[in-house]
């Protein structure tokens, strides 16, 4: 890959650059302080000893989000550029869920189906 | 960086040239060696099995050392022959047809060839350290668990190197023409074997951690003291099955799908037409791919699901024979009507066609779970998959080393002793593989290693041996016609089939290092037929000569992958004689040096990476003024062969 010498930047074009930068900062912070926060609800449901059938589906809920702000904000998903590394991530995200159900339902439930 | 330009060099700096190549094109040399070294070991192994089932009650090999080679055959066939060997033609090629400089990461393709090798002499070394594994090339967990001895060790543990390397590899290629493709060279515009490259890249990146997973709970089982596979301690046997199927059948598209890019090639090359339906192959490329992936459990019908799992997984299955479908008849439609020339690889892909659908009419066969009941495990299975894998794959990368040859190595093979090879190979095949259809309907079991006299097995049985000694004999012949062609050294020019249609057969042969001066321009499908028709068939460049960033050669992926075929030893010993060991090792003698080869082996390794990571190495530039002196050069060569 032929790498080009960087060039000069003007003055506005820096400008540019340094307030795109500081906005990809706010949101990753931002988005930083989001997963904190989900995190500490999961938690607290916990630490809450509410009903196990009321907590599974949340924190599994919660994780989904968790899953997409790390994908989207902290790996760049939602930048351009990058349909086809989104296409496999998704693919193979149903690929995995597939196995997994497939996992528990015909070995680990195990009865004939 | 020594660039060994005209001299000859010496046989020591051959040799370390190629230990630490980062070039695809010597890359692709490697591969060849090496798949080929065990394409021939798998041949032997494939030999002595029709030996001892050519005559009933036979007892030229024991029924232990059977179970070995039929092992060996199948693993060292699939995984240190056939994978590599389609690795060598992407190596060689892909770059080339995408007008790229190398893969996207040169360092990772050095990697990837060396933890194959080393994960092959690994597990073949098990042959001198007391016993091959023998549980077949599926390792099936209840089978591997009890097996007693090191022989599963070594497959498991070489496995996991080797296929830590093809991993490797996937994600190289994926990224290689995802990211460099060149300018103009959109999706629709790549090559059938590109895009078959691809695609078969994305499988591997997603079939082969299943198998990692499961290799490395069946290492934790046989070595550390785990109990995942072990049903006393309330482990679950089907575990493995589902992990090795889930990789187990995209296997199947990967090592298939890369042979249908090579048959589309020379379809259109030797009928000197474009490709018929294009974009139909495309689609039905991608949607095998996807369909892959939903159909493992068709292996496992028998296993007992249940009827409505067997019903899905069945229902999967047959799906895919349409986008096969699709492929077959654009071929068929390719051919039509074009001016065909009869060269040694057009001849492998003619007789591909009818002998892959009888592979694939079997399958569909085996695909109804209720009469799978009847055929699993039986010869027909290895009927079916013979006919696919040899008759598609192995029919592919016979045709493909024709056909890539003097992009390879600059010389030509021999048409009359490759059409020779051709016809013995493809009468050998028919006679070993069509009659093991009746066996199996007749009732012998695969994997058994003697029958007995009276039961209608011996002329089948006598029959298909002696087609196995017929492709034994085609090998020969190419073997002769490779050291033949080497020892004349006749150099062929540019396109040397006459007809080439896509970017790799615009460059000169040999390519330079840096395989284009300039960055091509890509005006259209099948680029080169087109400035052929339009223009004076020479590439439009896509800017001016400049400056070209090399990556280095380096040592050390040969030091990372020598550590890891280290530490494998340091594993496989660990549980040697150790009380919590399973009963299969438990007797042997203990070695107190286990762990710290393992240690050692390691250290070797993360040393390695360590180097790699903290030392910078920026590469080279090959200067304008290089670059042009070797543009003239090349025009007084080519002026001067007129
Ligand atoms: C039309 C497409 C295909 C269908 C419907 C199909 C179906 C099947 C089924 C149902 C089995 C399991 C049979 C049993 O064990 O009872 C099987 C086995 C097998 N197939 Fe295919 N198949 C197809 C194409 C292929 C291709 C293209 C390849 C390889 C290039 C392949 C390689 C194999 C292998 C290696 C096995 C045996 C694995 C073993 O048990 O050792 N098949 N196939
Ligand atoms: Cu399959």
């Amino acid at each position: 890959m032929a790498h080009h010498e960087p060039e000069q930047l003007t003055e506005t074009q820096l400008k540019y650059l340094r307030t795109e930068r500081t906005k990809e900062m706010r949101i990753q912070m931002i988005s930083f302080g989001l997963m904190i926060f989900l995190t500490f609800i999961a938690f607290a449901l916990v630490a809450l000893e509410l009903d196990k059938n009321f907590i599974v589906p949340i924190v599994i809920g919660l994780a989904f989000i968790q899953v997409a702000l790390q994908f989207y904000y902290f790996m760049h998903m939602k930048d351009k550029g990058h349909d086809f590394a989104k296409l496999l991530i998704l693919t193979g995200l149903y690929f995995a869920i597939a196995f997994v159900v497939c996992f528990i339902m015909i070995v680990w439930i195990g009865n004939p189906i | 960086m020594a660039q060994v330009k005209g001299k000859k060099a010496g046989f020591g700096a051959v040799l370390w040239d190629y230990l630490t190549t980062v070039d695809h094109k010597k890359i692709a040399i490697l591969y060849l060696i090496a798949g080929g070294f065990f394409f021939a070991l798998g041949g032997i192994e494939a030999m002595l099995i029709r030996a001892q089932l050519a005559i009933p009650n036979n007892d030229f090999l024991s029924a232990g050392l059977f179970n070995e080679v039929i092992t060996m055959h199948g693993t060292t066939m699939i995984f240190l022959a056939a994978m590599p060997l389609l690795f060598a033609f992407m190596n060689a090629v892909v770059p080339l047809q995408i007008g790229a400089r190398d893969v996207a990461f040169p360092f990772l393709n050095s990697l990837g060839v060396w933890l194959f090798i080393f994960g092959g002499i690994f597990l073949n070394l098990s042959w001198f350290l007391g016993g091959a594994p023998d549980a077949g090339w599926t390792s099936y967990a209840s089978l591997s668990i009890a097996s007693p001895g090191h022989g599963i060790d070594f497959y498991a543990v070489g496995l996991q190197i080797a296929g830590a390397g093809t991993l490797i590899s996937g994600i190289n290629f994926a990224t290689t023409i995802i990211t460099m493709r060149a300018p103009g060279m959109t999706y629709m515009r790549m090559p059938l074997f590109t895009w078959t490259t691809l695609v078969a890249a994305i499988l591997i990146v997603f079939a082969f951690p299943p198998l990692t997973i499961g290799v490395f709970l069946m290492i934790f089982d046989r070595m550390f003291g785990s109990n995942f596979f072990i049903v006393e301690a309330g482990g679950n046997t089907i575990i493995w099955e589902h992990l090795f199927w889930i990789f187990g059948h995209p296997e199947v598209y990967i090592l298939i799908l890369p042979a249908f890019g090579m048959f589309s090639e020379i379809f259109s090359v030797f009928s000197r037409k474009r490709l018929f339906g294009y974009s139909a192959m495309v689609f039905a490329t991608v949607l095998i791919g996807f369909f892959g992936f939903m159909v493992w459990a068709h292996h496992m019908f028998t296993v007992g699901l249940g009827p409505t799992a067997n019903a899905i997984f069945a229902l999967a299955t047959m799906a895919i024979a349409v986008p096969t479908g699709i492929k077959i008849f654009n071929w068929i439609a390719t051919i039509w009507g074009g001016s065909i020339e009869f060269t040694t690889p057009m001849l492998y892909a003619l007789a591909f066609i009818p002998s892959f659908v009888m592979g694939g009419v079997t399958g569909i066969m085996q695909a109804a779970a209720p009469a799978d009941y009847q055929y699993h495990d039986s010869y027909f299975i290895v009927a079916h998959f013979h006919y696919v894998i040899v008759g598609g794959v192995v029919f592919a990368l016979l045709a493909g080393l024709h056909f890539y040859w003097p992009i390879m190595t600059g010389t030509m093979l021999s048409e009359k002793l490759g059409k020779l090879e051709m016809v013995i190979f493809f009468i050998g095949f028919h006679c070993t593989f069509l009659i093991q259809h009746w066996l199996g309907l007749w009732g012998m079991p695969r994997r058994v290693f003697t029958y007995l006299d009276g039961q209608g097995y011996n002329a089948a049985n006598m029959i298909s041996s002696i087609g196995a000694a017929l492709m034994a004999v085609a090998v020969i012949i190419l073997l002769i016609n490779i050291i033949k062609t080497l020892v004349k050294n006749e150099k062929v020019g540019r396109d040397p089939w006459g007809d080439g249609r896509t970017l790799e057969w615009s460059l000169p042969i040999p390519a330079p290092y840096y395989n284009f001066a300039q960055t091509p321009l890509i005006r259209g499908i099948d680029v080169l037929a087109l400035e052929k028709e339009e223009g004076d068939g020479t590439i439009p460049s896509a800017g001016p000569v400049e400056p070209i960033h090399m990556p280095n050669n380096s040592f050390i992926p040969f030091m990372i992958s020598l550590g890891l075929f280290i530490a494998g030893f340091g594993a496989l010993y660990f549980a040697s004689g150790k009380p919590w060991a399973i009963d299969a090792v438990a007797d042997l003698p203990v070695r107190p040096w286990a762990l710290y080869v393992l240690i050692a082996g390691l250290a070797i390794t993360f040393i390695s990476m360590g180097v790699r990571s903290w030392k910078d190495d920026l590469g080279y530039y090959i200067t304008k003024e290089e670059l042009e002196a070797d543009l003239r050069e090349l025009e007084a060569r080519e002026r001067g062969a007129n």
